[in-house]
């Protein structure tokens, strides 16, 4: 299963961007890095002290997390980026180029594939509001997948409100219709229990369509959200399962990260196009969005999550589904002990 | 025996049209539901709107007619000058009626029974008491008109049950797995689930009862032909007193007439074709039958001078005073309801409601806004409106919660009992409140993390805030976020009490207290 297997390669370049923690910084976010507010502002090929501080702490405390055989793997620097942080006014060519940095299409879905893009559906919102992933995003990501040789892309998601509404109002449904996607609601007959070998999750109804795609690419938005304190990719598997969902934020922390574990995604790609601050997780005031024009993509979902913390003034321990997704093994939260991409598309 | 003959044109005329006007109306029906738009092209009110009775009515119980009833003026012009046309050729109970009433035994002429002579005469009475009482502000008329009544037990009956019935039967098909099958199976079923059956099968508090009554209806066909019509139906009374003057006349001719009787039985409303001087014109609804049936081709319908002395239906003064005062008795009757002064907790009206007495004065129960309610969250009342609001929609947040961002109800209801709002409107709109129930709600009771009401709470800013508290914990101390409402936020949409995790009994319930549209149901100044 290519979906797991991703581990091992990012294990090898934390020992490597370890020991250059500063050169690694200094040479992949050449464009673009965060102020104190946790915006993200375009720079000048520099690395303030703050950042850097905080880039080697997290890199050191990653160090008990690391397997004693990582020690010793060396990938060539050529390789691609683990992690694109693209930011740009145009959120088609930040897809575009977000994942093109992180080895193309290509590198997640095979010819024939047939591959689930998952967005947040969740609400009766308009893009604007920034309660659902960006239309745009989507629809490019779509295009991507055919471009890849995908034989299907379906889109899909569990919805809180509506989901007619929420289809048609996020602007979802037509966007990545008009891209060639099957857009098909949920549908209740499709639930199916599955031991999810989580640590609380065990049986627990999923939808069918999700467990029958070859490939999973994970679209979250970035947004508040009062229990997860911010609503990121992890959590954005609640839209592929049935049942009491409403019983499960009761440990919402481990719950998600038995979702992720279960669902391993090939490519997870964060829209922080728009972001919601406040009032989440669906918004409604436009007050409360923040334009960061601002798109990540990894094969690594716990990377994206902890990336997906900075843009909020976070650090990736603050979020214990960060954590406990990194302890588990499921990826990396140490963004300096990535290779990562920053650029500003103009 | 007559040989069987050949309809005739009038009557195959009479049959295309409540043909063509039942489909309409079933089609209107099935787009009186959310597709993808806030706007709502074509509902089915339209068939309301044509109904003078609920014209009447409302004018009398509310004063404040809902400008799209006027349209009935049309149906009422129709009637002056064509007589019953509406009750044989449009009306879709009638049509119904006719087909049910087709299945029934066709039996040879007796003698006018005494339900027969005096039975036409009690729906003259029961339009008596729905008259008024409805001029007393008691306006029950949506009972038993029949437009309301059908659209209502189409709406919370008939239509969940065939859609129970199509939705379990695509699921029998997708469950075989069988790949040929659903092959076929699945892409109709998701056009069928887009265009013409429900999105979601409906459910609806009383669909039995509701639906029971209304196959009790149909089955009265056995007894009589259109038995609903031609005793009970105050609409059909109050068109055959419109009919009393128009210019399109029954003729039966002696010459050519056998006497054998055929036409009276092949009558649809009791209009007695047969002798020429029984002729009660008022009870004719031009089905055309008689004209069709008679072998010797006697009977002819031909436009002249009103005959009204053929039109009558001998109304007994003595009941028609009886049933003035059963009218105005109901007045006390009904009022019997302690609910107008006290409000009820469960009686969360649509957002757009007006005032309850209003409400009451305006609502005729037709159901349109319990059909398109998007959350399946709008039902029938039994008695907590008390007797004279039965049927009238509430929201039930357990089942349904309101859409934040919905404003369909209001564009369907035909008498403005719900006003229509724009949606900015809506979303400030008060329909109650929630309370959080700290007995039963999980960080409140019992110390578990939750949040899900403040995550669902669609207002910007939120009408659930955390107040957080520090307990002891197994491992350490834990912070918990308890769930307090903003009652000055809160619009009482329940869409926390549908999501709640606590189950049956939700730990946050919502009640009408708040509601914008009462002055006494207040909580805060």
């Amino acid at each position: 299963m290519s979906r797991g297997a991703a581990l091992g390669r990012h294990g090898g370049r934390d020992v490597w961007t370890k020991r250059l923690p500063g050169d690694t910084l200094a040479r992949t976010s050449s464009d673009a890095r965060f102020n104190n507010d946790g915006g993200l502002q375009p720079s000048e090929g520099t690395v303030d002290r703050r950042t850097f501080l905080k880039a080697v702490s997290a890199g050191l405390a990653a160090t008990p997390f690391l397997r004693h055989s990582d020690l010793f793997s060396f990938p060539p620097p050529e390789t691609p980026a683990q992690l694109s942080i693209i930011t740009g006014p145009d959120p088609a060519a930040a897809t575009k180029r977000a994942v093109e940095a992180i080895g193309g299409m290509s590198a997640f879905v095979s010819k024939g594939d047939v591959v689930l893009v998952k967005p947040n559906i969740g609400w009766d919102r308009t893009p604007e509001q920034a309660a659902n992933t960006n239309p745009i995003v989507i629809a490019t990501l779509v295009e991507l997948a055919f471009g890849a040789g995908a034989k299907k892309v379906k889109v899909f998601d569990n919805t809180c409100n509506s989901a007619r509404r929420c289809y048609t109002n996020s602007g979802i449904e037509e966007a990545a219709r008009r891209a060639g996607a099957d857009v098909s609601f949920v549908d209740e007959r499709k639930f199916k229990k599955v031991n999810l070998g989580g640590e609380v999750l065990e049986e627990w109804p999923v939808y069918v369509d999700a467990l029958e795609v070859d490939k999973i690419i994970n679209v979250p938005i970035a947004k508040h959200h009062s229990l997860a304190r911010i609503t990121l990719s992890m959590k954005n598997f609640m839209g592929l399962i049935g049942g009491s969902r409403n019983i499960l934020h009761q440990k919402i922390h481990t719950n998600v990260v038995d979702l992720a574990g279960f669902f391993k995604p090939s490519l997870t790609v964060l829209d922080a196009v728009r972001v919601l601050t406040a009032n989440g997780p669906q918004g409604g005031n436009l007050a409360d969005v923040r334009n960061l024009n601002t798109v990540a993509a990894s094969r690594d979902q716990v990377a994206i999550d902890a990336f997906g913390a900075t843009i909020f003034g976070l650090t990736p321990d603050d979020l214990p589904h960060v954590r406990e997704a990194h302890a588990r093994g499921l990826g990396v939260k140490d963004l300096a002990a990535l290779a990562v991409v920053r650029e500003h598309l103009s | 025996m007559a040989e069987a003959k050949e309809i005739s044109g009038l009557k195959r005329a009479r049959i295309v049209s409540q043909s063509v006007f039942f489909v309409l109306f079933v089609f209107l029906l099935s787009r009186t539901e959310y597709h993808g738009r806030d706007v709502i092209a074509y509902p089915v009110k339209i068939f309301l709107e044509l109904d003078p009775l609920i014209l009447v009515t409302t004018f009398l119980s509310s004063h404040a007619v809902a400008a799209g009833l006027f349209l009935s003026l049309i149906v009422v012009g129709v009637t002056l000058f064509l007589g019953r046309v509406f009750c044989g050729w449009f009306c879709p109970l009638g049509a119904l009626n006719d087909v049910v009433g087709s299945f029934r035994k066709k039996k040879k002429t007796a003698p006018e029974s005494r339900l027969d002579k005096h039975g036409v005469k009690a729906k003259y009475y029961i339009l008596t008491v729905v008259l008024v009482a409805a001029l007393f502000g008691i306006h029950f008329v949506g009972i038993l008109d029949p437009i309301a009544l059908t659209i209502r037990s189409f709406s919370v009956a008939v239509s969940p049950a065939f859609n129970y019935l199509v939705h379990g039967g695509f699921g029998l098909l997708y469950k075989t797995g069988f790949g040929p099958v659903t092959a076929v199976s699945e892409p109709v079923y998701e056009f069928l689930r887009n265009h013409a059956i429900s999105f979601n099968p409906p459910s609806f508090l009383q669909a039995s009862f509701i639906g029971f009554l209304f196959f009790g209806i149909l089955a009265l066909n056995f007894v009589r032909k259109r038995f609903w019509c031609r005793y009970i139906c105050p609409l059909g009374a109050l068109l055959g007193l419109l009919s009393r003057f128009s210019f399109l006349n029954h003729k039966l001719s002696s010459e050519a007439c056998n006497n054998c009787k055929l036409c009276l039985a092949t009558c649809s409303g009791g209009a007695r074709p047969y002798p020429e001087d029984d002729w009660r014109g008022s009870e004719c609804v031009l089905c055309m039958n008689c004209h069709s049936t008679c072998p010797q081709q006697a009977i002819s319908f031909r436009f002249g001078r009103p005959e009204p002395q053929h039109r009558r239906t001998d109304l007994k003064r003595r009941y028609l005073l009886q049933a003035g005062a059963a009218g105005v008795v109901s007045l006390a009757f009904f009022r019997l309801n302690p609910v107008r002064e006290t409000g009820e907790a469960e009686l969360v009206r649509p957002p757009g409601s007006v005032e309850e007495n209003e409400f009451l004065r305006r609502c005729v129960k037709c159901g349109e806004c319990m059909k398109v309610c998007i959350t399946n969250g709008l039902h029938p009342t039994f008695l907590q409106a008390g007797f004279e609001g039965i049927w009238s929609p509430f929201l039930v947040p357990r089942i349904g919660y309101c859409e934040f961002n919905c404003t369909l109800c209001g564009q369907v209801c035909p008498t403005d009992a719900i006003e229509e709002l724009e949606l900015e409107a809506k979303k400030k709109r008060k329909i109650g409140l929630a309370f959080v129930d700290q007995n039963r709600c999980l960080p409140y009771a019992f110390g578990i993390n939750c949040i899900v009401c403040e995550e669902h709470c669609p207002t910007s800013p939120k009408a659930i805030r955390f107040e957080s508290r520090v307990i002891a914990a197994e491992d350490g101390e834990k912070e918990l976020k308890l769930p307090v409402i903003v009652p000055d936020l809160c619009i009482g949409c329940g869409i926390c009490e549908y999501y709640c995790p606590v189950g049956e009994t939700a730990a946050i319930r919502v009640s009408s207290i708040g509601e914008d549209r009462s002055e006494k149901n207040r909580l805060i100044l």
